[in-house]
């Protein structure tokens, strides 16, 4: 939980606050009131011992702590205590100030009671964190208080890198450039479609024909990577990319049927492209794993966001793209790390919404831009790393030939085909 | 209900290991030959790869990338989990009346199991990474993959019931020696190695507590947990999530078990002449719970179907009415509502009942559910919530290299039941001589 100086609580804060403890057994009004206060303590409103006065029995009464008072804090300890910096989990409870025994209370308070202690954890939690992270003065927080935190929305946006994707439909005109780009660039067998292009038309967007490129979408919270029985499907820690050790999977396809997305191929056959024709440099990453390229055979592959390029074996110039993001001349695909405001997802996303500005002088409520960002199946708790500008497909969508057919561009649209043929030959095809 | 077949001796017992029949050497050959084509079949598939069957990947080309061998897995899975669950139950609660066909059930247990390890190894693309990759994963993915977990439980089931089998073995072979024939002797001396009859008292306990234990994890653990969680976690297909799947997975599995179990005991009484050590009582019974099982069976399926039908999320609706248009569904669940009709009006007649219909029925019921459960995973990855592809859902009827492989499996069973009567007694003592009676 990180530490914030503002005073004052905004009201959409509150409100999400209040979201949030109603999500919670624990009393909504006293935990905001918790919260609001604990603030001015710190601006200096109001003093601790006031603040522990106006509380003590309700929290006592809140939290079933009914064998053990805390003591109203020494002025002199107060005083020696306001510069530590006192963790709430420690304690010792001697100097470290009333709030130091507030948050020892927040966490559960009889160590003989096992019980209680859960519960009394589970339910301040939420409390606990809002009013304490008020107050600046959380160190090491009880368990719960770091789940309070998370879903309160503050320390996600991490450091390091994580490589995500701005696509925006508005602009794409269907010209498969990118599904070509994709397919000669990691030699994809026939019909395997890492970078797919959908044509389509809802009824609910008028008669015009909409695309939609779709890529793995690098979700953060992936169902892929929880069931692979071997963590072949891994999400590489450095970058958050979404990749299969070829050397380790086994080839059980559960990824593939996990993936709400339909963005896996499996390699059936011989890949169309030998083993001897494609370099070290795009197989292997900077870890020496084997996860670039075309999968070999019995093995599962799917879009890797270029790992070869990210990780400069492709010339420093090609970090931070994609091959389908380079041959997109419309200007829809914009790759880059999510977590630098400056990357052109993040960019393109800005100026795009600074430039479709809503007329607010005479609608004052409308909010400052008209373009609408949707995540695929947002729903499905996956939090994918790819954001489309424009407007989701709905249920009654869909897929029509599109100006340019991927045959025209040497594509196989229908795997299911190539595969049928290899099947009858059995096998003597590749796929 | 108690049926006495103490007054069978111990002859008719070992009458199997005795004898060699021409009949027996034909079964022999089928079973061989059942075997021989599907290894002929994948034969193919390891020269070719997956690509000799007719999966594919479910999204822009359509198709599915999991079909029979999977539903194929659940099913000799289920099977496999209900005979032993059956044969804990007899061992626990004392069911008398089942004693003769509780080991036949440990056997189909093991038979079963094996054969749903052989769909796994045949289903994955790298089989021969099997070893190599799971066991070096296991400590940290255990707690993650469904499919680890089914890998875990089925690896200990086996385990559990070899143990069970073999401790119960040596009682009956340590008191059967004298008749059993001499050129065994090898298997006999390791399956009794250390065996002294005062370890008789301390099996009756263990068997006792094993089969506590398979009673109570059954719907944690076997066909309620596990194996329908492998579907019923995914958030990607409607047809799949949710909590109606454990009770329906078990439901299956012990349907199919009971049918296994009848087909398998009345094929050994036919075989053997044993219609006063299983008679025919044994037979009711089991109908009956075939019946029980059955309803319970179809009442799950009508949960999933009302719940899919009515005012149901798209994608859902849509999974469900796909399911309820498909006429392979309807015949699975006719041949299970038949024989449950007709064990119900033999419960009330019981001149109606005849075993060789009882028999066909349990046929019927196994070839149903075999069906429910290719259908449950094709059909439910034909339904993604993200239905924009054009392709999806795709086409798929299996190839003949998956269809060997049932062929095969279903040899692999009856080969086992032919090597292993050869060699232990299929029915146990007790069935013929109360537990204090036994003497050397
Ligand atoms: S889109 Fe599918 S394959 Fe890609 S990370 Fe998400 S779940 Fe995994
Ligand atoms: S196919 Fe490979 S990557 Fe996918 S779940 Fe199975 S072992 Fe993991």
């Amino acid at each position: 939980m990180s530490t914030d100086d503002d005073i004052d609580t905004p009201p959409d804060d509150e409100e999400r606050h209040r979201r949030l403890l109603d999500e919670t057994d624990y009393d909504t009004d006293l935990g905001l009131e918790l919260a609001r206060d604990a603030q001015r303590v710190t601006a200096g409103e109001l003093s601790e011992a006031a603040f522990y006065r106006r509380y003590h029995d309700r929290i006592v009464e809140e939290f079933e702590m009914d064998d053990r008072e805390i003591d109203l804090p020494d002025p002199d300890a107060l005083a020696a205590g306001e510069g530590g910096d006192g963790g709430v989990g420690d304690g010792s409870g001697d100097a470290g100030g009333f709030l130091d025994r507030l948050g020892d209370a927040l966490e559960g308070f009889d160590p003989d009671d096992g019980e209680s202690r859960r519960s009394v954890m589970k339910k301040g939690a939420a409390a606990g964190a809002l009013a304490l992270g008020g107050l600046g003065s959380t160190g090491g927080a009880g368990p719960g208080d770091g789940t309070a935190a998370g879903a309160a929305g503050s320390g996600e946006e991490g450091d390091g890198t994580r490589w995500g994707m701005t696509i925006n439909l508005n602009n794409c005109d269907g010209c498969l450039a990118c599904m070509v780009a994709c397919d000669q660039e990691h030699n994809l067998s026939r019909g395997a479609n890492w970078m797919y292009v959908f044509a389509f038309e809802d009824e609910n967007q008028g008669e015009e024909t909409n695309f939609l490129p779709r890529t793995c979408q690098h979700c953060t919270d992936s169902p892929c990577t929880k069931v692979c029985p071997v963590g072949a499907r891994h999400t590489r820690e450095e970058d958050g990319l979404v990749l299969t050790d070829y050397d380790i999977c086994i080839g059980c396809r559960y990824c593939e049927v996990s993936c709400p997305y339909g963005v896996n191929y499996f390699q059936w056959g011989e890949p169309d492209v030998p083993e001897s024709e494609i370099d070290d440099d795009h197989q292997i990453d900077d870890r020496g794993r084997w996860v670039g390229s075309r999968p070999p055979e019995g093995v599962m592959g799917k879009c890797t966001f270029c790992v070869d390029r990210q990780d400069g074996q492709m010339g420093e110039e090609k970090i931070g793209t994609t091959a389908c993001e380079e041959a997109c001349t419309m200007d829809a695909i914009h790759f880059g790390d999510l977590n630098d405001p400056e990357s052109p997802p993040n960019r393109h996303l800005r100026e795009y919404r600074e430039s479709q500005e809503n007329d607010r002088s005479d609608y004052p409520n409308r909010k400052e831009h008209t373009v609408s960002t949707f995540q695929l199946l947002e729903e499905r708790g996956t939090d994918p790393n790819v954001t489309f500008v424009g407007n989701a497909p709905s249920q009654d969508a869909r897929q029509v030939d599109g100006p340019v057919t991927y045959e025209e561009m040497g594509l196989t649209d229908n795997r299911k085909e190539v595969l049928d043929q290899g099947a009858e030959a059995a096998g003597g095809e590749t796929a | 209900m108690s049926v006495d077949v103490t007054g069978v001796d111990r002859d008719t017992l070992v009458r199997p290991i005795r004898t060699v029949s021409t009949r027996y050497l034909a079964a022999l050959s089928v079973a061989l030959g059942m075997i021989g084509v599907w290894l002929f079949f994948y034969l193919q598939q390891l020269r070719h790869g997956l690509i000799v069957t007719n999966l594919a990947d479910w999204g822009s080309g359509g198709g599915v990338p999991w079909g029979l061998y999977i539903g194929a897995f659940i099913w000799w899975v289920g099977i496999a989990h209900g005979g032993i669950i059956l044969s804990a139950a007899v061992r626990l609660l004392g069911m008398d009346t089942y004693q003769p066909v509780a080991r036949l059930a440990e056997l189909l247990t093991i038979a079963a199991l094996t054969c749903a390890g052989i769909f796994i190894l045949i289903h994955v693309g790298r089989p021969d990474r099997l070893v190599t990759s799971v066991i070096p994963a296991w400590p940290t993915r255990v707690q993650w993959s469904p499919l680890m977990w089914d890998v875990t439980v089925i690896t200990a089931y086996f385990v559990l019931t070899a143990t069970y089998l073999g401790l119960t073995i040596r009682y009956d072979l340590h008191r059967l020696r004298n008749r059993l024939p001499n050129r065994l002797d090898p298997i006999y001396d390791v399956l009794l190695v250390g065996y002294s009859e005062t370890e008789d008292a301390v099996v009756e306990r263990m068997v006792w507590w094993i089969a506590f234990a398979i009673i109570i994890m059954a719907p944690l653990l076997l066909h309620g947990g596990v194996i329908p969680w492998l579907f019923a976690l995914l958030p990607s297909m409607a047809g799949w999530a949710g909590g109606v799947q454990g009770p329906s997975f078990l439901s299956i599995a012990l349907t199919s078990a009971v049918s296994g179990i009848i087909i398998v005991a009345a094929a050994f009484r036919y075989a053997y002449g044993w219609a006063e050590l299983i008679p025919e009582a044994v037979f009711r019974g089991l109908g009956q719970w075939l019946g029980f099982f059955s309803l319970l069976f179809l009442w799950l399926q009508l949960q999933q179907v009302i719940t899919g039908i009515f005012a149901a999320p798209t994608t859902l609706q849509h999974a469900t009415e796909v399911k309820i248009a498909t006429p392979l569904y309807w015949v699975a669940i006719g041949v299970v509502a038949l024989a449950m009709l007709y064990v119900f009006a033999a419960s009330l007649r019981p001149s109606l009942f005849s075993l060789p219909l009882l028999v066909a029925l349990s046929v019927g019921v196994l070839a149903g559910t075999l069906i429910e459960k290719v259908l449950f995973v094709v059909e439910g990855l034909m339904h993604a919530h993200f239905d924009l592809y054009a392709g999806v859902p795709g086409a798929y009827t299996p190839s003949a290299v998956e269809l060997s492989a049932l062929v095969g499996t279903v040899g692999i069973v009856v080969l086992f039941f032919l090597v292993v009567s050869k060699v232990i007694p299929v029915v146990e003592l007790h069935a013929i001589e109360d537990h204090g009676e036994v003497e050397g």
